[in-house]
């Protein structure tokens, strides 16, 4: 049976590791390597790695992250997004060590290109990251660099052509404060026949399992409420334990 | 083993070579396999590959690409040669499925024929993407450690072929074929060396049961 799944989101700004509030708060938490080696170690089920000032500097992907993380040898599968603008960027991405790439501001400014990214490393390399905010009631998709929210019909239009295999929905208002994820931003979405991952807010197991009970919902991303305590992961997949989840991995499951 | 590479003693340490044609990552590959003890290479040439007891093909990517590259490296023949002379090959997620007869990935390619079946995409063109336990053929000593166990799976297309070279499956929502061999050509659709322990436990069985065969 596929599992759900608990992805550890690393948020790294100008090279650091760090926590985000809302999109507009930063505070420093250090090495993103070491972040993502605790990862890796407490059994998460993915890693997510956003780079999230490399598309607005236009400084391309973060290669020298990915070598230094590449040299971990992670065994857990490995997201990355950030500063993807090209197709030629997206492959060389994976060569370097990601298994999959998430991509926001091409949705923006290139779609076309993840159709051609498509072709080079197939669609399910592929996760389409959005960030979301409630306005008046609405969800809207946020475009961060313009600080403009847009209707879902635009997302519609660039996803409905089947070109990721899954959306990352980021409650980009909430994201860094305790048990505040929006689930309304859910329950407004088209069917586009694609798995979500959430993320944004959610730090507590009972807002997770309310998340996970949906069957749309493929996996719950956690950021900052991973950082506060050791073996984080174990803590909250022993708790979720009913919940679809791979079971959480200790030290003696792994062959010396 | 008949193509004049040495039976390893038991004391000495297991070479493998990793076919490197330019499609993925081979850093998390090669990162696990030197852990579980292998003298491991990168080679992307015949002579690089000769000397090893084991070849690993990984790939992400599509596959006609995959092919071209092989193809491109003069590689298409020789392993069509290695395989087919009973030289333990090991094909991971794209690499597996570049050992069956073709895919339909964009059209019909023809893939390198180690293992008879094609690869053809899920219904509706869905993907296969997450941790899916899987079940195993009962009995086998090469992939018992893997039954019940979750694995990583990252692929849209999926093994169509006879049933008795499929060793293993993956559950709901998309069953399918999870490790398929024929004679000492084994292709493991799901990616071992990011399934954590299972993977790793699996992938040191696999390989020194191929190898010790």
């Amino acid at each position: 049976m596929l599992k759900k799944r608990l992805i550890g989101v690393v948020t790294v700004k100008d090279g650091w590791a760090v926590q985000s509030f809302g999109y507009h708060r930063y505070l420093p938490l250090g090495k993103p390597q070491w972040l993502v080696e605790n990862l890796d170690r407490w059994g998460a089920d993915e890693i997510l790695v956003q780079c999230i000032d490399r598309s607005q500097s236009k400084s391309g992907p973060d290669f020298d992250l990915l070598e230094t993380l590449a040299g971990l040898g992670l065994g857990t599968p490995l997201i990355y997004s950030g500063g993807i603008a090209s197709a030629e960027d997206g492959v060389k991405v994976v060569q370097a060590g990601a298994d999959r790439i998430a991509v926001d501001s091409l949705l923006h400014d290139a779609p076309e290109v993840l159709s051609e990214l498509g072709s080079k490393l197939g669609v399910q390399a592929l996760v389409a990251a959005v960030p979301m905010r409630m306005r008046k009631k609405t969800p809207c998709w946020y475009e961060y660099r313009t600080r403009r929210d847009l209707p879902l019909s635009a997302l519609g239009k660039v996803l409905g052509h089947g070109l990721a295999s899954e959306l990352l929905v980021i409650d980009c208002q909430n994201e860094g404060n305790a048990f505040a994820f929006d689930a309304r931003l859910l329950d407004a979405l088209p069917d586009w026949n694609m798995p979500l991952l959430v993320f944004g807010g959610i730090s507590d197991v009972a807002q997770m399992q309310d998340l996970l009970a949906r069957p749309c919902v493929a996996a719950v991303g956690v950021g900052n409420f991973l950082s506060y305590r050791e073996l984080a992961i174990q803590q909250f997949k022993k708790t979720l334990a009913s919940s679809a989840l791979r079971p959480a991995l200790y030290a003696a499951d792994f062959p010396h | 083993m008949t193509l004049g590479i040495a039976m390893p003693v038991a004391t000495m340490p297991l070479s493998i070579a990793i076919v490197d044609y330019g499609m993925g990552n081979q850093a998390s590959v090669v990162h696990t396999l030197r852990s579980l003890g292998y003298r491991v290479k990168l080679a992307a040439s015949p002579d690089g590959l000769d000397d090893a007891h084991l070849l690993v093909l990984p790939g992400v990517g599509a596959f006609p690409a995959a092919m071209q590259a092989l193809d491109q490296r003069g590689l298409v023949d020789y392993l069509q040669q290695q395989g087919s002379q009973g030289r333990p090959i090991l094909g991971i997620c794209l690499g597996m499925q570049l050992l069956a007869e073709a895919s339909y990935e964009h059209g019909y390619t023809a893939g390198l024929g180690l293992i008879p079946g094609e690869f053809v995409p899920f219904e509706r063109n869905g993907w296969h993407i997450g941790w899916n336990t899987i079940a195993c053929r009962p009995g086998d000593a090469l992939v018992a450690a893997g039954a019940g166990e979750a694995f990583y799976f990252n692929h849209s297309f999926h093994y169509q072929g006879p049933e008795h070279f499929q060793l293993a499956r993956a559950g709901e929502p998309r069953p399918c074929a999870a490790i398929i061999r024929d004679r000492q050509v084994v292709g493991m659709q799901f990616h071992p060396e990011k399934s954590q322990a299972a993977g790793r436990i699996l992938l040191q069985d696999l390989i020194n049961g191929l190898i010790y065969a």
